[in-house]
């Protein structure tokens, strides 16, 4: 094989085995005419094409194992439970809007509480990133389709029916422990009725589905790269996409045995977490935390890799130091989730692991510090079209930057004890988290639109909502901040005058408000921008990967023809081929061309 | 000099806890002021880059493809240096704040050590303290000023969060394991917090009061207590046995 110049030369990662697949001789006037997605016919034949005249679409999307469908399913899954989401917080804020507000009562308030934090974490941000990198993932390595589609199948249906049971206890009893149901009090001794189980089930369905599309993207990043997609090749979203599973491969199992000791608990007379015959209740925090501060981390891995692909083909270089952010999301994955006791320095555990955890959690300056200086300074040198998809990322970066520096302020032991658990907290958490999986996740969603949907997205109308988002965010959550240093705790249905408390909260109701419309805007614009806008040809931003090849959308089987991977810009060379071909220059003499 | 006025003078506006009623708050307070200056620096440093890196412009750089003097290793070098830092000062400051203070007068009940231990039980909803002398109490913690005092935190169902800002900060009350924290509190006045651990439906008014009294007030106090406690045992004591005898005579 004849060296090309690679973006990134790296000598530790392993190189994919190298096999030089001959490309099917492919006619040049076919290869034009398939890229421009005009004429199906004159793809050659494969066998997906065809077979499923007749059937609607919906039976379609409902049977599928194809990734893209599986991808879309998730995703579906997750703007709606985005907006369910959004509607809790709105009402949990209405409530706290002034002191001693009598429209919910405890329970109704804790029991939203637990369905906003159940959706938000498992039927919005996991979906999600896992939906997007399911959808993805195969198209960028040029792959036909993931290895164990199956499995994928399952994990889908997994987590939508798991999404019905908890929104189907609405009829019945809502779960009421809170965000984290931390036994005892999640035990059946203190919550009887079926609540709590209802969040163990559909939470355990959630977890457990979402691990077998982590192990069924593993095994096709494994196995099904083109040939000559190395590792050092394979795209910034790829790498996030491989570390996530990784990290969610670790984690799940962990969760969800602490699911099936609760269960047993609540069910069959254990004492894993009981209060007296021999239980620790602590343990559940650690098993969750371990899960919680995993996730956190996911989601920010998830956001990382979308934004450095949007920045990239933005500003249309490849990202200078793209091994230091690769290696950034690793330490991010290994650092942040052994951090997990920071959200126990308030229990009874030994002083040595929360100054441990403190030690990690400043230490993930350094990775994020590499990770945004690397992109930010990106988008600065280089000349960019500003867009949907990079206003997101931008604005990701922008809450994201916020939630993480409070939260390395409040890694600090002697602030954490007393900012935790308190609003502070909160609005630090949901600065990162809607950073990364509300605006990551939108500039995603945007960026991908065009290969989403096979339209594109209505840029006006998106400019827009991203402003009232942005808006709504920081209205929303900056207030939030003054109430925790006035030691307002969360979780509390009310609060009382007299505290200084009034105006934060009042000011924070008005700004979800705003968020609320904000979100409701973009969501709108999503779907409405697959009906009323003008088809997107294969590739609208002139990107560098791989699933800008196909027509948007992809054919069943993706590719009419596997490309050959010959460096880290497979798009580039493959336009260098055509552009060749249509000037009528002779093709080179090479043993095969970098082309599909 | 402008570090030296931060270091000395924690409490003004940044402070957390301006009215900080023990010792080890008072180092919270400055630790916070710290990391609350360095974190805005960040956070608008940050953000203003964000806002002038995204800004429309139509010039074309043509530089771009330089050499940065920021390499991402030196980046990361730098940062680690920082973060190191920021590791040791936090450090310091925690493992101070939380250091066993010094007691500065003594009274009955206290062990050798001159520390008073308070046994707080959480239950759903309210807090009960237990007294070395066997009194005890509920809603209002009553400590001497100036002098240790060790709080044993267990819990008698769930778990509850004690949460006092201005005195203690935050500490689990778990069944089955013991938590224990010491303050000193070194004027008399009152002390508020509302529990921080969701523990149902009471737990948006399940409150934490301390008072700190002069050491001769909480003596009093403490004995009062306990023989309001025996006066009261023996009252119902006499109600049950005189309805037991007029059982027998029938």
């Amino acid at each position: 094989m004849t060296e090309t110049p690679d973006g990134a030369e790296d000598g530790v990662e392993e190189v994919a085995e190298e096999v030089v697949v001959e490309p099917e001789q492919v006619e040049p006037e076919a290869v034009g005419e398939t890229l421009a997605g005009t004429e199906p016919g004159n793809r050659p034949e494969v066998a997906t094409d065809g077979s499923q005249d007749g059937r609607p679409r919906w039976v379609e999307l409902a049977t599928s194992a194809d990734h893209k469908d599986i991808g879309r399913l998730l995703i579906g899954t997750s703007v709606g439970a985005l907006f369910l989401a959004i509607v809790e917080l709105v009402i949990l804020r209405i409530q706290l809007a002034v002191p001693e507000n009598g429209l919910l009562e405890s329970v109704t308030f804790d029991r939203l509480l637990s369905m906003y934090g159940a959706t938000g974490i498992f039927f919005f941000a996991l979906p999600l990133a896992f939906g997007l990198f399911y959808f993805l993932i195969p198209l960028m390595i040029g792959s036909r389709g993931t290895a164990l589609p199956r499995l994928g199948q399952i994990g889908v249906w997994l987590v939508m029916l798991g999404g019905t049971l908890l929104y189907s206890t609405i009829l019945f009893t809502p779960p009421e422990a809170g965000i984290n149901p931390l036994p005892p009090f999640s035990e059946v001794a203190f919550t009887t009725n079926n609540g709590v189980d209802a969040w163990i089930v559909s939470t355990g369905m959630a977890t457990l589905g979402l691990l077998m599309l982590a192990i069924d993207l593993l095994v096709t990043l494994k196995h099904l790269r083109a040939p000559g997609m190395a590792w050092r090749r394979a795209p910034v979203f790829v790498w996030s996409g491989a570390i996530a599973s990784w990290l969610f491969l670790f984690i799940a199992p962990i969760f969800l045995a602490a699911l099936t000791m609760l269960l047993v608990d609540r069910r069959l007379g254990g004492s894993f977490f009981t209060g007296g015959a021999g239980g620790a209740p602590l343990l559940w925090q650690h098993l969750s935390y371990i899960f919680l501060a995993g996730t956190y981390m996911l989601v920010a891995i998830f956001a990382i890799g979308a934004i450095t692909e949007i920045v990239q083909t933005f500003t249309r270089r490849p990202l200078r130091g793209r091994n230091a952010v690769v290696r950034s999301m690793i330490a991010i994955a290994i650092l942040g989730t052994l951090a997990w006791t920071q959200n126990m320095y308030t229990a009874p555990i030994p002083s040595f692991w929360k100054y441990l955890s403190m030690f990690l959690a400043i230490a993930l300056i350094v990775p994020f510090g590499v990770i945004f200086q690397s992109l930010i300074s990106a988008v600065a040198k280089n000349d960019f079209n500003m867009s949907a998809p990079l206003r997101y990322a931008m604005g990701a970066l922008s809450f994201a930057s916020v939630g993480l520096i409070v939260e390395v302020s409040q890694s600090m032991l002697a602030i954490g004890t007393q900012l935790q658990q308190t609003y502070d907290a909160w609005a630090a958490t949901h600065f990162a988290l809607f950073g990364f999986a509300v605006f990551g996740g939108l500039a995603a969603l945007s960026y991908w639109y065009p290969k989403l949907t096979g339209t594109y997205l209505n840029e006006e109308r998106a400019a827009k909502s991203f402003w009232l988002t942005y808006a709504g965010g920081l209205i929303a959550l900056v207030p939030l901040f003054g109430a925790g240093v006035e030691g307002q705790v969360t979780d509390a249905f009310r609060f009382f005058g007299g505290e200084g408390l009034g105006f934060f909260n009042l000011v924070s109701s008005i700004g979800t408000l705003v968020l609320f419309l904000g979100l409701v805007l973009t969501i709108g614009n999503l779907i409405r921008s697959r009906v009323e806008e003008k088809p997107a040809p294969p590739d609208p931003w002139r990107g560098e990967t791989l699933e800008w090849l196909t027509t948007s959308p992809p054919p069943p089987h993706n590719f009419d023809v596997l490309p050959d991977v010959r460096s880290a810009n497979p798009m580039s060379d493959i336009r260098e081929v055509l552009a060749k071909m249509d000037s009528g220059e002779a093709r080179e003499t090479r043993e095969s061309e970098p082309v599909a | 000099m402008a570090l030296a006025v931060l270091f000395a003078e924690p409490a003004w506006a940044l402070s957390l806890n301006p009215d900080a009623g023990s010792p080890g708050i008072a180092k919270a307070n400055t630790l916070h002021t710290i990391v609350f200056l360095l974190a805005i620096i960040a956070i608008f440093g940050i953000n203003l880059a964000i806002a002038r890196a995204a800004k429309p412009r139509t010039l074309y750089v043509a530089n771009s493809g330089a050499k940065s003097k920021w390499s991402s290793g030196r980046v990361a070098g730098l940062l680690s240096v920082f973060a190191i830092a920021l590791f040791v000062v936090g450090t310091i400051y925690s493992s101070s704040s939380r250091s066993v203070p010094e007691s500065k007068a003594t009274v009955a009940g206290a062990d050798a050590d001159k520390v008073l231990n308070v046994k707080v039980t959480g239950q759903q909803w309210l807090w009960r303290f237990s007294y070395p002398n066997g009194a005890f109490g509920y809603h209002r913690l009553i400590v001497p000023a100036g002098v240790t005092v060790g709080l044993d935190l267990v819990s008698s169902d769930v778990i509850h969060g004690w949460n006092v800002p201005t005195l203690t900060g935050k500490a689990q009350a778990v069944p089955g394991k013991t938590n224990r924290i010491y303050f000193r509190a070194d004027e008399t006045g009152i002390h508020r917090g509302w529990a921080s651990v969701l523990s149902g439906q009471g737990y948006a008014d399940m409150e934490a009061v301390v008072e700190v009294v002069s050491p001769d007030d909480y003596e009093t106090y403490v004995k009062r207590l306990k023989t309001d406690i025996q006066f009261a045992q023996d009252d119902v004591e006499k109600t049950l046995a005189d309805e037991a005898r007029k059982a027998m005579g029938q």
